[in-house]
Parts: structure tokens; C-alpha cells; sequence
């Protein structure tokens, strides 16, 4: 129960449409993309800037109300989930973005603005916000800063963190900082002592809520060549990843999936097969055209036999098509059943082996079970989706698959891999964090929780327990 | 089996087109060019009927040099080989149906599939109008019973059917299904729902740069194709105006009626 003299403070103090108590909106705004928890935030509210959300924030932090940030709810850890009566603070209102500053290369946006709103806004200069992925139609710049966001082009830029130069941050008491240059500026440069910019990034709401953010842009790719490509097995995809390294092409994109993930999306959507005889494995190349010989590439890709078939989209409708095809794998996993998911990193080097062992250990404790592989392989990313069998409840499931991630992170951990490597932690991989963070490290995050939160206000018992 | 198919490049319908300082134009710089899409549907048919009934596609195109890798993507498909008219200045459906008319009396194919419209500019004209000049039948809209996910779809079974000399082409009309049997030699065109066009494989796009296209010229062809239509002005069509909220129904149906006045 929210206490009494913080509702109605929030009633004498905030616009009328400030906060929602719709129970059907609540249930919206109380969740993510993660199937598992049950949301049931105490309300949501709405804020329109930066000084509403400051003084709500020393609201909560007076009279100790729990607030958890959301953005697009896009997420996959369960980070903007709210499932103990929190308050959800939505960035959804705050979506103002500002002229692209051309010179500078960068843009001020508000953290609603939506990824793919962010890209159409720079699209016309020429330039682009280089963070790309399945959800940017809803997903928020908020968010995926919070989350430092990863996605399809992060073998090519990099991830979210190395495209933020200025920030803005509402602390939990109320306290706004400007984390660029001074006074909301944002510099290339800025060798200034600690950079607290980067402790927020990536802090999934623990420590901050961002609010703005002052974005580096990039020249847009021309044009690209995108390629779907059949081959033998996991060996074979690290081969063809070697060799297309090796050659003069910029590749934006190397991603990776398997038969399953392929049945069960054309089950799910009306696309077309890509090739007349099915493989196993699946590579989608995506590489800036610019000085590249394509023909020459596709020559040569053939004459080493690293595939054994191939096509290359001759339109970008039929780009949209092949990448569809991968984009649409984990919409489809969900609509065609129950994933349990994991998203993990190797060492690229070591990937095989891993997968050899990984097989090895599910064909013996967890036999007939369904696992859909697919990832940013150039990333050393591997999506692990194990499907829940027909014939097996939801909780027993649950409790199968938690045993099974143990022996899972294990294998990471002895790989010198990690247990989330894009998703984050949230409230579902907790428990695996330990095998990727040490004691003394975890110790060090919550020591800067307290100094940043003392009361713990913040998104609480998310990535730890909530003291 | 000879089979005779049109392809045509086309301004990639995904990219926004400007019109030209002349306003009588596309500008065409940074302008990216396809396969017409229903030409696309019009070569795998041809592929589908060729490997039934044996024999061979021939694709035909008309345009500047550049037009050859269109011309290439639709051998890397499956077309045997390729005829290019190289023309570089305007032309509309009339001139394109006079130079496929001469194309036509040198092959001698038993059908010309062709796609029922180019989607740049929209004109329904070059198939009818060509089935005119030679004095042939036509079946346009080529359709099919089957939906795209049947399973005949998926085993590329061909959407027309031939048997002997009589070709039967199914073809959606005014509320319902129509069917028309046509004699060959004849001109069909095809619709959107007969067949889901084939990815042109890598190993096909090797071997396609080996299959030969001949070149003609309007002039080698005797063909006059000065234009009988005059473009006079392209227009963008308005920008749309932003939305306004009603509060409910009551206010949109006032709103309809005395500002939009689409109702009464």
C-alpha cells in the first residue's frame, strides 16, 4: 500500500493526467517481453520532463516508495518489470528530440523518443544512430541505455555505451546530473576524472533514471548486400566467419540460426523458404557495399566450399525478407510456444568447443528437449531458446530449466564466457550473475547502489537482491 | 516449349522518388533500380512451365546499357538466355509492344509471359497492346486456384496450365474466379497471387554470367518508338495534413458530414 500522504501529495502537486490507476494500463506498463512474472505495479505515472520527474523522484525517496523506470518494455530480463506494487515511472511522454547538431555529429533526444523515431529523424542528413535491433519500433533511447542495449550492428559499432556522449541523470532524491560536458554539453573528449556517464549506462535503472541524452551519430552505411547462406554445421559458420573476415568488405552484420528457429518462424509467419533443399545451419551477411567486388566475394566464398548454398537479396524488399527471417525468430519462439531463454557470450574463439559441450550435456540430462540457436555469432553471442515440450507443465518446466541453466552457466563460466550478454540481469538471471561477477565485484555494485540510493528506492532487487 | 518473357527495370518501390528539375521527370540520381516485381512472378512462372514442359526462356528487356543486370538476375533464376533492346531515351507501352512485336516474329515462342503492369509507371498497356499487333490471344491477370501456402506452391507447380496447344489461366475478376482457355501461341500476364518468385541462388548468379544476351537497338529492329503519349507534368500528390482528436463518436460523425462532407 502506498502511503497516504505520498497519494496525496501526488494529487495536490502533479498535473491530473500525471499518474494512471487503470488496472488495464497498469498491467501494460507493469511488464516487459519476459512471459514469467505476473505484473502488478501500484500505478504508473507519466511525467512530461525533467523537473517533474526530479521533484516525483523526491517524492518517492521521502516517503520510501519503490519506482520502477520503464521505457518501450522491450526488454528480456525482466528490468522494467513491476511485480511488487511498485510505482512504474514511464518515459513514454518524454520524447522530444532536438534538430541534429550536423557539425558535431550528434542529436539531443529526450528518453522516449523511440529508436526507430531516432533513426527517421536523422535519416535526412545522413546520418544515423547506430543502434539497430528487432524491437526499435518500440523500444526507447532510455532504455536502451539503461540497458546498454546491444543488438544486430554490434559487430560493427559496438554497443549502446559508445554512442552516448552527453547524459542526463535524475538521481533518486531528486538530484539531476549533467553527464557530458558541463552544463548538458557533450564532448568527444573529456578527460575529466571518473566518467559517471558509463556507470549509468547499462545500470538497468538501479542507480538513475536517465532522461536525456545527447546521442553520437555516424554517416549511414551505403549501400549494402545482404546475403543468407546455407551451411553444414556450427564449424562451418565459424569457417565462413574467418574467411569473410579476412576479406576487404565492412560487415555490418554476421548473424546466425538454426533449422528450428527457421520451421518454427515460417510456421508462425507466411515467408518464403530460402532455398529448395533445407540445411541445418543458417549465416545471414549483411556487408557495406562501397569498394567490395561482390562477385569476386561470391566467387570466392563458393570455390572455398564454405557454403552450400546461397542467395544475395536483389532488392531491399527482398533485404527486408532475408532479414525478416532472422529478426523475426524470437517474436515467433514466443507465439509458437514457450522459450526459456538465455543469452550468452563467448570468447568467438572458443565458441565451437562450447557448443560441443552444451550438446553434449542436454542430449544426456535433457533429452527430447527442442533447443533453438540463433545469435550474433560475430559477437561471440549465442542465443540459447530451449522450448517448453507440449507435454510438460509450466512449472515443472520452470524448475527443469533453472537446473539446466546451472549446468549451462557452468559451461560458460569454465569457457571464461558470459551468462547475459546483451539482456542484462534483471530479475531473471540473478542467480546466474555469480558465475560471471565476482563476490568482490558484486560487493563493489552494491556498495555504489547504496551510496547512489541509500533507500533503495530505485528498481529495487533488480540484478541483486534488494537489501 | 519457347517461351518468351518481358523484364522490366523498375525504380525500387522502396525508395521515395523526387521529380525532376524539368518537372517532367523521376530525378534519377541515388535512384535504385529492381526487377518489376510482377515480371519477376512472370520469369519463375516461365522457369516452372519450361522445367514441365521442357524447353527454353528467353527474357527480353528494353533500356540503357545498365538494363543487363536485371536481365541477369532474371538468367540467375533460371532463364536460359537474354535479349537486351538498348534504348536509352523515352518510351512508352506502344513503342515497347512495337519492338517486342519484332522480337516475337524472329523467336517464334509458343507463349509470352509478361507482367500484367510495370509498378513505376503504371500503365496495364505493353501486354494487350502486343497481343493486338501480332494478332494473337490474350489472357491477362494470370492468377491461380491454390493459395500461396498450398502445397503445389511449395513444389513449384506451374499456376497456368498447358496441355497440348490450350493454355488455361485462372483469373480473379469482379467477384469470383474467372477461367479462360487460350490457343497458342498467345500473350499472358501475370498477377500478384500465381507464385512466390525463387531467391536466385549464389551458384546460379555465378553460372549466369556465362549465359549470352544478345543486344538489338530500336534502329536494328526497324522500329520508329518515338513516343505517342507526351508527359506534360509529374505532381506530387499533397502532403497530408496532421489529424485533429474527436471526443467520441458523436463529434466524428459531425465532422464528417460538415467538414470532410463524405457522409450526408
Amino acid at each position: 500500500m502506498l502511503p497516504e500522504a505520498f497519494t496525496a501529495a501526488l494529487k495536490r502537486d502533479f498535473p491530473r493526467d500525471f499518474a494512471t490507476y487503470d488496472p488495464k494500463e497498469l498491467l501494460e506498463l507493469g511488464k516487459d517481453w519476459t512471459k514469467v512474472y505476473a505484473p502488478a505495479p501500484s500505478l504508473a505515472v507519466l511525467p512530461r520532463s525533467t523537473a517533474e520527474v526530479s521533484r516525483f523522484l523526491a517524492l518517492c525517496h521521502a516517503h520510501g516508495v519503490a519506482v520502477v523506470p520503464s521505457g518501450g518494455r522491450t526488454g528480456l530480463a525482466g528490468g522494467a518489470v513491476a511485480a511488487n506494487g511498485e510505482v512504474v515511472l514511464s518515459l513514454s511522454r518524454m520524447r522530444r528530440m532536438e534538430p541534429v547538431d550536423v557539425l558535431g555529429g550528434t542529436v539531443r533526444v529526450e528518453a522516449g523518443a523511440v529508436t526507430q523515431a531516432v533513426h527517421e529523424h536523422c535519416a535526412p542528413l545522413g546520418l544515423t544512430w547506430p543502434v539497430d535491433f528487432a524491437s526499435k519500433g518500440s523500444s526507447q533511447v532510455g532504455g536502451n541505455i539503461a540497458t546498454n542495449a546491444g543488438g544486430v550492428k554490434v559487430i560493427r559499432y559496438g554497443l549502446t555505451r559508445q554512442w552516448v556522449l552527453g547524459l542526463q541523470v535524475v538521481l533518486a532524491d531528486g538530484r539531476v546530473l549533467e553527464l557530458g560536458g558541463a552544463g548538458g554539453g557533450a564532448l568527444e573528449k573529456n578527460n575529466t576524472g571518473i566518467d559517471l556517464r558509463q556507470l549509468f549506462i547499462g545500470s538497468e535503472g538501479i542507480l538513475g533514471v536517465v532522461t536525456e541524452a545527447t546521442l553520437k551519430l555516424v554517416r549511414a552505411p551505403d549501400e549494402l548486400d545482404v546475403f543468407l547462406f546455407a551451411v553444414r554445421d556450427l564449424a562451418a559458420v565459424l569457417a565462413l566467419f574467418r574467411a569473410v573476415r579476412q576479406k576487404d568488405v565492412t560487415i555490418m552484420a554476421y548473424e546466425f540460426f538454426t533449422d528450428r528457429c527457421l520451421d518454427r518462424l515460417l510456421r508462425h509467419r507466411n515467408l518464403r523458404q530460402p532455398f529448395a533443399a533445407p540445411a541445418t545451419h543458417y549465416v545471414l551477411l549483411e556487408i557495406e557495399r562501397q569498394a567490395t567486388d561482390v562477385d569476386k566475394f561470391i566467387h570466392e566464398i563458393f570455390e572455398a566450399a564454405l557454403v552450400t548454398d546461397g542467395v544475395v537479396a536483389q532488392s531491399s524488399q527482398q533485404a527486408q525478407e532475408l532479414w525478416a527471417l532472422r529478426e523475426g525468430i524470437s517474436e515467433s519462439l514466443s507465439a509458437t510456444g514457450l522459450p526459456h531463454k538465455n543469452d550468452i557470450a563467448l570468447p568467438v574463439g572458443g565458441l565451437e568447443a562450447f557448443c560441443g559441450e552444451l550438446d553434449a550435456l542436454f542430449a544426456m540430462r535433457y533429452p527430447g528437449w527442442e533447443i533453438c540457436l540463433f545469435g550474433h555469432i560475430g559477437d561471440g553471442n549465442l542465443h540459447v531458446n530451449v522450448m517448453k515440450p507440449d507435454a510438460m507443465g509450466k512449472a515443472e518446466f520452470l524448475r527443469e530449466t533453472k537446473a539446466a541453466d546451472g549446468h549451462m552457466f557452468a559451461l560458460v563460466e569454465k569457457h571464461k564466457g558470459s551468462v547475459s550478454a546483451e539482456h542484462g540481469i534483471g530479475l531473471l538471471k540473478k542467480d546466474a550473475l555469480k558465475y560471471t561477477r565476482s563476490a568482490e565485484q558484486i560487493e563493489i555494485m552494491r556498495q555504489l547502489k547504496r551510496v547512489l540510493d541509500p533507500k533503495g528506492i530505485l528498481n529495487p532487487g533488480k540484478i541483486f537482491d534488494a537489501v | 516449349m519457347k517461351i518468351l518473357c518481358t523484364v522490366k527495370r523498375v525504380t525500387d518501390p522502396e525508395v521515395k522518388l523526387k521529380i525532376g528539375a524539368d518537372q517532367k521527370s523521376i530525378a534519377t540520381d541515388n535512384l535504385k533500380y529492381v526487377l518489376n516485381p510482377f515480371d519477376e512472378i512472370a520469369v519463375e512462372e516461365a522457369i516452372r512451365l519450361r522445367d514441365k514442359h521442357q524447353g527454353e526462356v528467353i527474357v527480353v528487356s528494353v533500356g540503357p546499357s545498365d538494363v543487363s543486370t536485371q536481365l541477369r538476375t532474371a538468367l540467375a533464376m533460371g532463364a536460359d538466355r537474354a535479349i537486351q533492346i538498348v534504348h536509352a531515351g523515352e518510351l512508352d507501352s506502344d513503342g515497347v509492344a512495337r519492338l517486342l512485336q519484332k522480337v516475337y516474329e524472329q523467336e517464334k515462342p509458343d507463349v509470352v509471359l509478361m507482367g500484367k503492369l510495370s509498378v513505376d509507371n503504371d500503365s496495364w498497356q505493353a501486354g494487350p497492346l502486343l497481343a493486338e499487333y501480332l494478332g494473337l490471344p490474350q489472357a491477362t491477370y494470370a492468377s491461380k486456384n491454390d493459395s500461396l501456402e498450398s502445397d503445389n506452391e511449395k513444389n513449384k507447380v506451374p499456376g497456368i496450365t498447358i496441355e497440348g496447344t490450350t493454355a488455361t489461366v485462372v483469373r480473379e475478376a469482379d467477384g469470383g474466379i474467372e477461367t479462360l482457355k487460350v490457343q497458342l501461341p498467345a500473350v499472358i500476364t501475370t498477377d500478384l497471387r500465381l507464385n512466390i518468385p525463387r531467391y536466385p541462388s549464389l551458384p546460379n548468379i555465378m553460372k549466369a554470367k556465362k549465359k549470352e544476351i544478345k543486344e538489338h537497338t530500336p534502329q536494328s529492329l526497324g522500329v520508329d518508338v518515338t513516343p505517342k503519349v507526351r508527359v506534360l507534368k509529374f505532381e506530387l500528390p499533397p502532403a497530408r495534413k496532421a489529424g485533429v482528436k474527436v471526443a467520441d463518436s458523436a463529434e466524428l460523425l459531425a465532422k464528417l458530414r460538415s467538414e470532410a462532407k463524405v457522409i450526408s
